[in-house]
């Protein structure tokens, strides 16, 4: 008689399932889709905007769980990503990926019935993209794959505008455009000293396919970009002059320190805890890369701060339409 | 087969995990179809209202 296997048993506990859904992003989207919700022109009920919001979340961390599930081994081999639920073993990928597709169904489903089908429709698209295109496709094949992958990123904006409107007007795909703008610069400044995991995994992140030299180039060139572009909402009805003035004296302290990263040896040698062979620290970093740090915490204030701006020049519209109740 | 403790507590916790979540959903499901029913009233009356006055 031979031994049959015993089954695994799962000890997954209910914050491993919290955890598949990429909190931190998911704050982000949910910030960026609020801000495309007060400032789309009209009005939605308070109630069903909640719920709007609440589905885009799901949805986005849906598309987390998808990614988590689908890229297991790879985040076992970053010291960055390597306690996440399934690549450290306490979720399995067929656990971690039904919880995806079952959210990802019911977060489009409900978005589609509490708002329309347009906002419904671009939140499908969000997820698909990002773990079907960006996962499986792009992410091991492009250095572009930040660039290109972060168009899933930079829409939840959009899907807030249209949960209101019904409608996807181009002010809706400015606020599209300052985010995509934004990941390359924000995502390389990372990059650069943390290249180490990233090219242990096999990712073809900038820094490693083309260099610390080139990526340095390009989150200026990026940059140079992204700070008129972020200004042009101040210049239009969704924004006004705190909104400019934020995006004006932001934009130059985002310049100034992409110049200093441009200028800086950021990424020419391996980061200081891969030096060490020790756990990443994310801002105990060399000398030489702290440009590059401090471009990378900068621009997540300089984002929240843009955002900010508009939800306080736009929010007295929530709530306001009469017949709503 | 017998489970260990831990597993045995893993699995309470994730089934208790699971309906919380199920009747947040219910629950959510619900207020969106009495808000919408309601939004859905408001517009009919707008709606009618306005054809009145058009019709005076």
């Amino acid at each position: 008689m031979t031994d049959t296997p015993t089954p695994a048993i799962s000890t997954a506990r209910p914050e491993d399932f919290f955890q598949l859904l990429k909190p931190r992003v998911m704050s982000l989207v949910v910030f960026t889709a609020v801000t495309g919700l007060v400032a789309a022109p009209g009005a939605m009920n308070l109630g069903l905007a909640a719920i709007s919001v609440l589905c885009i979340a799901v949805g986005a961390g849906a598309a987390g769980a998808l990614n988590m599930a689908l890229e297991g081994e790879t985040d076992a081999l970053m010291r960055r990503t390597r306690g996440r639920p399934v690549a450290a073993g306490r979720v399995s990928s067929n656990d971690a990926l039904a919880y995806g597709v079952i959210l990802s169904i019911f977060s489009v489903a409900l978005l589609g019935l509490s708002a329309n089908w347009l906002a419904a429709g671009l939140l499908a698209l969000t997820i698909v993209y990002y773990a079907g295109f960006y996962t499986l496709l792009l992410k091991r094949r492009t250095p572009q794959n930040i660039v290109i992958g972060g168009a899933a990123g930079a829409l939840p904006p959009v899907i807030g505008w249209a949960a209101v409107t019904g409608s996807a007007p181009w002010q809706a795909w400015l606020l599209f455009l300052i985010v995509f703008l934004w990941t390359p610069p924000h995502s390389w400044a990372l990059a650069l000293y943390s290249a180490g995991d990233y090219a242990r995994a096999g990712i073809p992140m900038m820094p490693v396919a083309r260099g610390a030299k080139s990526t340095r180039l390009q989150i200026l060139l990026y940059s140079l970009v992204l700070v008129p572009v972020a200004v042009i909402p101040g210049l239009t009805e969704m924004g006004g002059r705190l909104y400019l003035a934020v995006s004006i004296a932001g934009g130059l302290g985002f310049l100034a320190l992409a110049l200093r990263v441009w200028r800086s040896r950021a990424g020419d040698t391996p980061d200081k805890a891969e030096a060490e062979g020790r756990e990443a620290a994310l801002y105990d970093v060399r000398v030489e890369a702290r440009p590059a740090r401090n471009l990378f915490a900068y621009s997540i204030l300089y984002l929240l701060a843009l955002f900010a701006a508009l939800l306080v020049e736009n929010a007295p519209v929530i709530g306001a339409c009469p017949s709503c109740g | 087969m017998r489970l260990t403790p831990e597993q045995l507590s893993a699995r309470k916790r994730r089934n208790v995990a699971l309906a919380l979540a199920l009747v947040c959903f219910v629950v959510v499901v619900f207020i969106a179809t009495v808000l919408k029913l309601h939004d859905n009233d408001a517009e009919r009356e707008a709606r009618d209202l306005a054809a009145a006055e058009q019709v005076q």
